[in-house]
């Protein structure tokens, strides 16, 4: 029974999906949409799902629903320049962790996430939030391994060169 | 390995996707190169850092749109299952035996498990007791089940204890803990086990969930959450060692 299936399947992964399509538009109402539609597209194609993969395959129905949503857009993000305000100096007896946390806040990182080009922020946001494996991600993102190897490095390379305050570069032996 | 070997690898190393051979190679190098070293704590440091960012939950409004159609029938189902849970404790409390199946292992019990948690979000009966007293939860399962399930609160690392209830796994009431991670839900199902040698963890899968399970004096425990791999697996090893 598809009505089923779907509560049992999809449904509990409603929230996973919701947070990948925000992080995707950067944007409430419109995730919204691209999840609601995602769900009738899912519900549609419920036998093309296998057993153990839901989650994942209802990231890749998100991230299709959205694509079309958006295909007559541009749809290349510009990585702007943040405010490069620092913090005051780091305390030297800090792990890297508590340096950073102590230099920026929550809203921060969501920017400077939210700022990476959309191919990048999807590789961070499956792997570090949704703890996705490089295989369920390059199926969901329909690259190769390796692609997406190289797109989680350069993330956070960008990640690391905006969250890092160069303080705490020169700090370091 | 050199550094520029290691630094290849990186990425993959934080992100436990090397093959063993490879990890063991990179973990050798790190943990004499303090340069090396350094690079981990900063990706780790990263990647906790890109997780405290506040989880989008699914609007109310949203799951309500997607769900509306098939709620009747899950209620129905929900009322069949606690009738049958019901019976079950009845029958434990007059003191008849349970006919109980010879435990079953592997990807049943696993299934069984991933059912349990899903049954648990969508009923939203998340809860029959709500606290995130240890010393509430336990004695709130006293006289409700044959045996008294270990109940840890683990909110010192993350993972706080949010409360509990009583489920029906594997043909019998069994208790489960309800702990929370940001806006995921974990739920532990614990039962006393016949064979009572310790186990040490192992780890399932089904439906995109995992679910490591250990057994420790003589009790069962299969936790079950859509947090991610390591985190859980941080969690199965806090709450077997606590
Ligand atoms: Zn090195």
């Amino acid at each position: 029974m598809p009505a089923r299936v779907f509560e049992e399947t999809v449904l509990p992964h409603l929230d996973a999906a919701f947070n990948y399509a925000r992080w995707l538009t950067r944007n409430d109402a419109e995730a919204e949409d691209v999840v609601q539609d995602a769900c009738v597209r899912a519900m549609r194609f419920l036998s093309s799902l296998r057993d153990d993969d839901a989650r994942a395959w209802l990231f890749t129905i998100v991230r299709n629903t959205w694509y079309s949503r958006v295909s007559r857009r541009a749809t290349v993000t510009e990585a702007t320049l943040l405010d490069t305000t620092r913090a005051e100096r780091p305390d030297d007896g800090l792990d890297p962790e508590a340096r950073l946390l102590q230099q920026h806040t929550v809203a921060r990182v969501r920017a400077a996430v939210e700022e990476l080009p959309v191919d990048f922020r999807e590789v961070i946001v499956l792997r570090e939030i949704e703890g996705l494996s490089y295989k369920e991600i390059a199926a969901v993102v329909r690259v190769p391994i390796g692609t997406v190897m190289s797109r989680l490095a350069r993330a956070r390379e960008r990640l690391l060169a905006i969250l890092k305050p160069s303080a705490a570069m020169e700090t370091l032996p | 390995m050199s550094c520029e070997d290691v630094a290849r690898d990186l990425d993959a190393y934080v992100d436990r996707e090397l093959d063993a051979d490879t990890a063991t190679a990179v973990r050798d190098h790190v943990s004499g190169c303090a340069a090396c070293r350094r690079q981990v704590s900063e990706l780790e440091a990263l990647g906790r850092l890109v997780r405290s960012t506040p989880y989008y939950s699914a609007p109310d409004r949203l799951r309500a749109r997607v769900s509306g159609r098939t709620t009747r029938l899950t209620h129905a189902r929900q009322l069949l299952m606690w009738a049958a849970a019901a019976v079950l404790v009845v029958s434990v409390g007059g003191g008849i035996a349970l006919m109980r199946p010879a435990a079953p292992r592997g990807n049943a019990i696993v299934d069984d498990v991933v059912d349990g948690h899903v049954r648990s979000l969508m009923a939203a009966h998340l809860f029959d007791v709500r606290s995130t007293d240890q010393h509430t939860v336990k004695p709130w399962f006293l006289g409700k089940l044959d045996f008294s399930p270990p109940v840890a609160d683990l909110a010192s690392i993350g993972f706080p204890l949010v409360g509990g209830r009583l489920d029906y796994l594997r043909g019998r009431p069994v208790a489960a803990l309800v702990y929370q991670r940001r806006q995921h839900t974990i739920n532990v199902f614990v039962w006393p086990e016949d064979d009572s040698a310790s186990a040490a963890i192992d780890s399932g899968s089904a439906r995109g969930f995992h679910v490591p399970h250990w057994i420790r004096n003589g009790m069962s425990f299969w936790a079950v959450s859509d947090v991610n791999d390591a985190e859980l697996s941080e969690f199965a090893r806090a709450l077997q060692g606590s």
